[in-house]
């Protein structure tokens, strides 16, 4: 279920290092509408929980199953809460 | 297969099955409809380990019931649809006489699975659910229940491995068995009170035969452009009703991205409902495979050992030891001598004879190059393209190309119809439509049109330069990287918009399935050997025709400054570039049957000429019905000299480093 989130603590997803898990805070605004959709359909939405599997050449994440490659200036944008 | 023009969206002009009612195979990119597709129809349509193979909508009868036609549509992300192959599902699921829909989802995502089954469900069209690669699901200790997700949702859900054809009998049956289902969720409050009232208008003012018009409230209200277009072309002016409701509800923030945040709530609910986790297992080898080809270090030197594997299996074993075989042992040793003296004992005119095994003739060039050449290089190409793809590993290359790609204004998503432009770029044009922006597909056409051999091309590439040395092949291969690189960059300037950083799904890594490989590679033989050897005998015909008529001579004595001054090739070589307006391949194979007159700096520089030459009349045919004619007309205006500026300056270059 969805867990209350906030900005507290919250830090990009660029700045995870690869093995690590954290839990979207929110999206940033600055991402484009089309690639929010996407990312929304990809389960990527506050309270999801992330494994990071890389960050180069490109942020790599799971996201429930689906293997996700974010380029920076997207991952740059996603809040995470590292657990 | 049918094309759905997306302009002309009004329903029944678009080539529907009117009299048998449909069965819409819908779902997620790449889970595995074609396939299931395949073993409902037996129709083949080709399958591949990443999103995008299929753009178009697909039909067949189906095996199990003859009154039915299956339709096999573009995966969907999300919908609204965004690209024009979602469009094309969201499409066909207006226009065609839907009986039913097959929804199948990848058994390892539930949630997202169900999220679409949320919007699919209030549409009052019966359902069945195949859970579909249900065995990786299971490897990954997800158990779902699938009885208690039937009885959720009121429909035959059933676990499927569409490769194995486990579980399709089930759905056969089932489907005889599919009813609407019951919707999955009730939204809030203000929300559904939007739904109703743009419900009742559509239900008054544009009620469609068979799909509720609460579903397809909820369709607009999630901004669904397909749904606005067929409304506006069914209403004319009374639409603007329906859209002064549906601005105000958005007004009072019943927003698209509203909607399907409650529909992922629902989602997320019900699949922790009949959803289980087993303690998950140290990651499997694919997975590890998959994260060593794009690993920060490890990525490049597995890509250059896949060239190189590519290079030995294609260009060595194909173009080299195979071609000998056909070519040399069979043709010229044995089958050409035979043929031509039984032609020239028998053929009343020696025209006659000419045109059969002369120079130019049908049997002595046509055949010969499309069958001992062509042949054996394709063949090889095909079984490493299949296998490559099956593995997942194409995919993954859009990580690899990415940062290359933003350069020239795209992004690494595009790797996939390049890539898929290897194989040929007729196809590959079509699978731009995966593509988010008009201008990444305008940028990716030309691209493909200039600088991305085509299979046939490629293997004789490697096969005349792989003849001199993997030196030599890449130097072809840096001379294509620079052309794709100043082009791109200079295209992306010039094409408006804007570029969108990739967000994109890796598929796993999986063993390529051998069946999958041998019938695909099959497949695509047969269609190029269908398309390729009449066109090989047509292109014989007319160089045999030109020659007679002493045009040819005419061209090659009027192309020797270009050709022979500039290039730096043999004078001969003209009538190669002549047959590589009708087919590109047609002309490296020209180039290939030379091979011993030339020295590899001529070998080198004729291949890049040709490579980036006009593309082959197919694919022009292609980028005309996609793009118009204007912008096919500007493409081959660019390309043509550009090829020539880019042989010539290659030639001087090469020439003045000194030798290879």
């Amino acid at each position: 279920m969805m867990q209350p989130t906030s900005e507290a603590g919250a830090v990009p997803l660029t700045s995870l290092s690869p093995g690590s898990r954290a839990r979207v805070a929110h999206l940033g605004e600055r991402i484009d509408a089309v690639q929010r959709e996407r990312l929304l359909a990809y389960g990527v939405s506050p309270g999801a929980v992330l494994t990071l599997l890389r960050q180069r050449p490109m942020t790599v994440v799971l996201a429930d199953e689906v293997e996700l490659a974010l380029e920076s200036a997207v991952a740059r944008q996603i809040r995470v809460q590292p657990c | 297969m049918s094309t759905c023009h997306q302009n002309a969206l009004a329903c029944g002009t678009a080539a529907t099955t009117a009299d048998s009612a449909a069965i819409l195979l819908l779902g997620h990119p790449n889970v595995g409809k074609s396939v299931l597709f395949h073993r409902l129809t037996g129709a083949y349509v080709q399958v591949s380990n990443y999103p995008g193979t299929t753009v178009e909508v697909s039909r067949a009868p189906a095996r199990f019931d003859p009154t039915a036609m299956l339709l096999d549509t573009p995966g969907i992300l999300t919908l609204p649809a965004h690209s024009e192959d979602e469009q094309a599902t969201v499409h066909a699921l207006l226009c065609e006489p839907v009986r039913s829909i097959v929804q199948v989802g990848d058994a390892k995502h539930l949630k997202r699975i169900l999220a679409l089954t949320a919007l699919l469900a209030e549409l009052g069209v019966p359902m069945a659910l195949a859970l579909n690669m249900h065995d990786e699901a299971a490897a990954r200790g997800i158990a779902i229940d699938l009885h208690k997700l039937g009885e959720a949702l009121a429909m035959p859900v059933l676990a499927t491995v569409a490769t194995r054809n486990e579980g399709v009998a089930e759905l056969t049956r089932a489907l005889s068995q599919s009813r609407a289902p019951r919707p999955l969720l009730r939204y809030d409050e203000a929300t559904e009170e939007a739904i109703a009232g743009l419900a009742a208008w559509i239900a008054r003012a544009a009620p469609h035969e068979r799909l509720l018009p609460r579903g397809l409230a909820v369709l607009w209200l999630g901004g669904d452009s397909v749904i606005e277009r067929w409304l506006h072309q069914r209403l004319g002016e009374r639409f603007a009703e329906g859209r002064a409701m549906l601005d105000a509800a958005q007004a009072h923030g019943i927003t698209p991205a509203r909607l399907a945040r409650e529909r992922a709530r629902a989602a997320e609910a019900l699949a922790g409902r009949v959803l289980t986790r087993a303690a998950t297992q140290s990651p499997a080898l694919s997975h590890r495979a998959g994260q060593w080809v794009v690993h920060r270090f490890w990525s490049l030197p597995i890509l250059f050992a896949v060239l190189y594997a590519v290079y030995l299996f294609v260009g060595v074993f194909g173009a080299g030891t195979l071609v000998d075989l056909l070519e040399e042992n069979l043709f010229q040793g044995l089958l050409n001598p035979a043929v031509t003296d039984f032609v020239q004992a028998y053929a009343p005119y020696a025209w006659l004879s000419d045109l059969l095994v002369g120079q130019y003739g049908l049997w002595t060039m046509g055949m010969t190059y499309a069958l001992a050449l062509i042949l054996p290089i394709v063949t090889t190409f095909f079984i490493a393209f299949s296998l490559l793809e099956d593995c997942g590993y194409f995919a993954r290359l859009s990580v690899l190309a990415n940062r290359a790609f933003a350069l020239l204004g795209l992004n690494g998503r595009a790797v996939l119809p390049m890539v898929l432009g290897l194989g040929c770029v007729t196809m590959a044009t079509l699978s731009t439509r995966i593509l988010h922006t008009r201008r990444e597909r305008l940028i990716t056409t030309f691209l493909m049109a200039l600088a991305i051999p085509c299979s046939a091309q490629l293997g004789v590439v490697l096969g005349l330069l792989g003849g001199f040395s993997f030196q030599v092949v890449l130097i072809w291969l840096a001379a294509m990287a620079a052309v794709l690189l100043f082009s791109g960059t200079i295209a992306a300037r010039f094409v408006p918009g804007r570029r969108i950083p990739l967000v994109t799904e890796l598929p796993p890594m999986r063993l390529p399935l051998l069946g999958n490989v041998i019938k695909k590679t099959a497949a695509r033989l047969q269609w190029y050997l269908v398309e390729v050897i009449p066109l090989f005998l047509l292109g014989t015909f007319i160089m045999f025709v030109l020659d007679r008529l002493g045009v040819l001579p005419a061209i090659i004595r009027a192309g020797e400054p270009l050709v022979s001054g500039w290039l730096g090739l043999p004078k001969e070589a003209s009538a190669a570039f002549v047959m590589g307006f009708l087919r590109r391949d047609f002309g490296a194979t020209g180039l290939f049957a030379m091979g011993a007159r030339l020295d590899p700096v001529q070998a080198v520089v004729g291949m890049v000429t040709i490579t980036l030459f006009v593309p082959c009349i197919a694919s022009v045919m292609t980028i005309i019905k996609e793009h118009g004619l204007k912008i096919a007309a500007a493409i081959i205006g660019v390309i043509t000299p550009f090829a020539f500026l880019v042989g010539g300056t290659l030639n001087w270059l090469l020439r003045t480093m000194g030798n290879l």
